[in-house]
């Protein structure tokens, strides 16, 4: 396969085509065990998804065929992945390790990793952050956050 | 028909709605005045966190932080040259030279002297245009509720512009978010996947934060934006009661900029920055001296920020009334009205009519507010926000996203979903996918269905009953039009522009 040949298939807008049609199918699959009426709506945005999928996947090619460059997503791709990747991680610790550790170290870490590097400044801005959580929502509101999976364990 | 209407008034007035209007329109400036936060963003992440409040207190909230981010966007706008919110970017035109000339006080409190004046005229017509239409709306039977939930779709995906494809399948991907959980006729499982905490279906609160919230916060920390500092010789310490007899000359645009921003916001689809771009063209063709427009003429802040204030109330008129938000904020705040039990359409009016009335009234106020709380000195204070790091800001908005999604259910589930959004949210708003289809989706389509499934059964499976009354076909249509109009439209501009040509 020629470099071009490869490269159109990995456009953004093909790659998303791609995955909503295979998507969209893997949900056609519990679809078939359902009632008729109960599959009705669901079973037609499921092929609506699939075959306005599939225009849009021959309306990209058509134009990666007349030579268009495909727009990038995005001009940091690795910053992007770096900021969805912190936010995961900092849910899991979340989940995991319990809310208020796991917030005094994701607030000063995110903005730190992403430019922000005055010390003070990040020291102020966690206790003003963390400590006005507490006092409003666990002291105030009776609102509990997650304590940690595994130190309940 | 109005009686309610001042039934609700009292209730409005009470202490806590009033602080929550007066901290929902701070809120809405400072939001407004950052360059990458939006009023959607900020109602999708205010959303969770009014669950524990009285429904009139919330909506006051949401309300003021609707009407003080339009005015916000005006700041940076000014300022910087950089539009806090998108329907600010027709107010940099003439804003940012005002500010280079040492103007920008006056432009500024222009700005929100315009954006008052429009938020005051689109809570009048939400007033006077809602409850007459909820009647109307009263009438319908459940085939006629699915077409207008049909012609809902039908206009946010076909009006919005850009690709009708895209738009069509964020509309079907919202309506298939719409029917996971427990069927509501049969009470069968669809795509629970024996997870208990999907039967009783995707909370829009989730979906909205996720969407709305999370790209957002990526682009804040994706690129993080050098902005210039912004000095005290850009502003004006004058008074705004002093300024004021200068300001009285725009009159006229007022009128017309806030007709144009409430005609649009009526709308479904166009938005506040197409109000504002309308309202500018329309000021400076009607302006005897064209030529001073874009070197810092204080009449273009005034079309733009009186249309884009007065498309707010407005935009709740088909929302109200029909459940079709007008535009993607009044999506957001549909899904505000529905966490709190309260079901957009007609029924609105009979059943919380203190409720609507009152959220009507807060718009009203949250505008008159706008001046007092966004005068010259506040002015000063919130442009100040600008020098906030934005690495801090974006971490700041993770917490509260996580904080107001686990406060749903007390789960973290509800997060780990709301991370999964997102991630769709940021590839769907990168490859331009319109979002506002989704949210549509999710609110109208068990709505349509649970109406499509109610006709059929009083058909007794007769797919003719959705075509056998007048209503029904009017609404059929309607959205006949409105999905080939616009294709027809081009076509017609295309063939006259052609032979004009030739």
């Amino acid at each position: 396969m020629s470099k071009s040949n490869s490269n159109r298939l990995f456009r953004p807008e093909t790659l998303t085509a791609l995955g909503v049609i295979a998507t969209a199918a893997a949900f056609l699959i519990p679809t078939s065990y359902l009632k008729p009426i109960s599959a009705l709506l669901p079973g037609a945005m499921l092929i609506g998804m699939i075959a306005l999928s599939l225009i849009q996947l021959v309306a990209d090619q058509r134009a990666s065929s007349a030579g268009e460059e495909p727009k990038p997503m995005t001009a940091a791709p690795k910053r992007v992945l770096g900021a969805f990747l912190l936010i995961v991680c900092y849910a899991l610790a979340t989940d995991f390790v319990g809310f208020y550790v796991s917030t005094a170290v994701a607030v000063p870490l995110v903005a730190y990793v992403f430019g922000y590097r005055s010390l003070p400044g990040l020291a102020l801005a966690t206790i003003i952050v963390v400590g006005a959580i507490y006092l409003i929502f666990d002291f105030g509101m009776a609102q509990t956050f997650p304590s940690g999976r595994l130190w309940q364990s | 028909m109005y009686g309610d209407l001042f039934d609700a008034l009292p209730h409005v007035l009470g202490l806590y709605n009033f602080v929550a209007l007066v901290i929902g329109v701070i809120a809405g400036i400072v939001v407004g005045a950052m360059p990458g936060l939006s009023a959607t963003m900020a109602i999708s992440v205010l959303v969770p966190f009014t669950f524990g409040l009285e429904p009139l207190v919330a909506l006051g909230l949401m309300a003021g932080v609707y009407n003080g981010a339009m005015y916000g966007g005006a700041i940076p706008a000014v300022l910087l040259r950089i539009p806090g919110t998108p329907a600010a970017v027709a107010t940099t035109f003439d804003g940012y030279p005002m500010a280079q000339k040492g103007q920008g006080g006056f432009a500024l409190q222009v700005a929100v002297v315009s954006s008052a004046i429009g938020g005051i005229v689109s809570a009048f017509a939400l007033m006077l245009l809602a409850p007459p239409l909820s009647k109307v709306t009263l009438l319908f039977g459940p085939s006629e509720v699915f077409w207008v939930a049909v012609f809902g779709l039908a206009s946010i995906i076909f009006l919005l512009g850009g690709n009708p494809v895209k738009g069509l399948i964020s509309a079907c991907f919202g309506v298939f978010v719409s029917v996971i959980g427990a069927d509501p006729i049969s009470g069968a499982d669809r795509y629970t996947f024996d997870h208990l905490e999907l039967l009783d279906g995707i909370s829009i609160v989730i979906l909205l934060v996720g969407l709305y919230a999370l790209p957002p916060v990526i682009d804040l920390l994706e690129v993080p934006l050098k902005t210039d500092q912004v000095s005290d010789s850009k502003l004006g310490t004058e008074p705004i009661w002093k300024a004021l007899p200068r300001m009285f000359r725009f009159w006229k645009t007022w009128i017309r900029s806030s007709l144009i921003g409430v005609w649009i916001g009526i709308l479904p689809g166009a938005g506040g920055s197409m109000a504002a771009f309308m309202s500018y063209n329309e000021a400076r063709r009607a302006s005897k001296t064209p030529e001073t427009w874009g070197n810092g003429e204080p009449e273009g802040v005034a079309a733009s920020e009186t249309a884009n204030n007065a498309d707010t109330a407005s935009a709740l008129i088909p929302a109200l009334t029909l459940g079709i938000p007008g535009t993607a904020v009044a999506a957001v705040m549909l899904g505000g009205l529905l966490i709190h039990g309260l079901q957009p359409g007609p029924m609105l009016f009979r059943e919380s009519p203190t409720i609507v009335f009152g959220f009507m009234w807060q718009f009203l106020f949250g505008a008159i507010l706008l001046v007092l709380l966004g005068g010259s000195l506040a002015t000063n204070s919130f442009a100040k926000l600008l020098n906030l790091p934005r690495p801090l800001l974006g971490s700041v908005i993770i917490v509260l996203m996580l904080i107001g999604v686990y406060s749903i259910n007390g789960r973290m589930f509800d997060v780990y979903l709301m991370l999964g959004f997102g991630a769709i949210g940021y590839v769907m708003d990168k490859l331009k996918f319109p979002l506002p289809p989704v949210v549509l989706g999710l609110i109208l389509g068990s709505y349509a269905e649970e109406n499509l499934r109610l006709a059929l059964r009083i058909g007794r499976g007769d797919w003719t009953i959705l075509f056998q009354n007048t209503t029904s076909l009017v609404l059929v249509a309607l959205t006949v039009a409105v999905v080939f109009g616009p294709s027809v439209k081009r076509r017609f501009f295309k063939k006259s522009e052609e032979e004009a040509k030739e």
